[in-house]
């Protein structure tokens, strides 16, 4: 797995990133979770269209990480506490 | 022989079928009993059975102080490593925004963890067609995930290359090696899983 992809390459494949909205959600790449209950998770979670899950389940399976959501940093932590109850290794950070 | 599970109907209607035998039903039932352990220590050891050595034998049978896990020392070397793995760090950035978010937040996650867990035991130990409506459908699904999460963590799975390089080392294990029983009882979890998740995606 390579887990170390630039910066510049993970926001341009989050989706929605808006420029105006400072904290993001990341999902690691993991060697456990599958690619069929990632996808779910953020469908699930998320509301995402299964077109979308299925991307943002790709750039984690291929780049080693995705920025899943952006917003505020309160709904980051709730993000990342619901994405942790379903076992993905998920973060929060400002989007520097 | 196990059969994987299916959607049967849609939408608020829908609901999942399988068939597991009474020693596979055991097995993963007994994985979740210790997962549910692990985030929500009882008082008492749990009296060990013949899987539950094996396992033991991983560093399964560890058992880890409720009183220390919620504390606010960002030393976490002591920690064990499965607990990291159903609870990671949030933040990598800054520890102190991490260990304040595990503070505000792990007693929660380990009693939702647990609950769904204890659900997906009770559920596996009920009869062979296991029949599930969406809302226990989830909680087996999450509880998959966390037991094959720490039987991960105990065979040293922390990269995808990991996952290859097990596989091919299970080649040449000796026949009575746990680790060839905890990565088949490994392999059976991930299809039991896909087939479940699958379902539900398409549901």
């Amino acid at each position: 797995m390579s887990l170390a992809p630039v910066q510049e390459e993970v926001t341009a494949t989050g989706g929605d990133v808006a420029p105006d909205t400072p904290w993001i959600t990341i999902v690691w790449n993991d060697p456990v979770n599958l690619m069929s209950y990632v996808t779910w998770v953020l469908q699930n979670h998320f509301r995402y269209s299964r077109e979308k899950s299925e991307k943002l389940m790709m750039d984690v399976h291929t780049q080693g990480r995705a920025v899943v959501a952006n917003g505020t940093r309160e709904a980051m932590e709730a993000d990342t506490e619901a994405l942790h109850g379903y076992g993905l290794w998920a973060t929060f950070q400002k989007d520097e | 022989m196990a059969r994987g599970f299916r959607r049967k109907g849609r939408g608020a209607h829908a609901h999942y079928v399988a068939q597991l035998d009474p020693l596979e039903r055991a097995t993963v039932a007994g994985l979740m009993d210790q997962v549910h352990d692990l985030l929500d220590p009882p008082a008492p050891a749990p009296e060990g059975d013949d899987f539950a050595s094996i396992v033991a034998g991983l560093g399964m049978g560890v058992t880890v102080a409720a009183e220390d896990q919620a504390d606010l020392d960002p030393d976490e070397a002591r920690r064990d490593p499965a607990l990291d793995r159903l609870l990671p760090t949030a933040n990598r950035q800054d520890d102190e925004v991490a260990a304040e978010f595990r503070r505000l937040t792990e007693t929660g996650l380990r009693q939702r963890k647990a609950a769904a867990l204890q659900t997906a035991a009770d559920l596996l130990r009920g009869d062979d067609k296991l029949r599930l409506d969406a809302g226990q459908a989830r909680a087996v699904l999450t509880a998959l995930t966390d037991v094959r999460l720490v039987l991960g963590e105990r065979m040293g799975l922390r990269t995808d290359d990991d996952v290859e390089v097990l596989e091919a080392a299970a080649q040449d294990l000796d026949p009575d090696d746990p680790l060839g029983y905890a990565l088949a009882v490994y392999d059976f979890l991930t299809w039991l899983q896909e087939t479940l998740a699958s379902a539900m995606l398409d549901g």
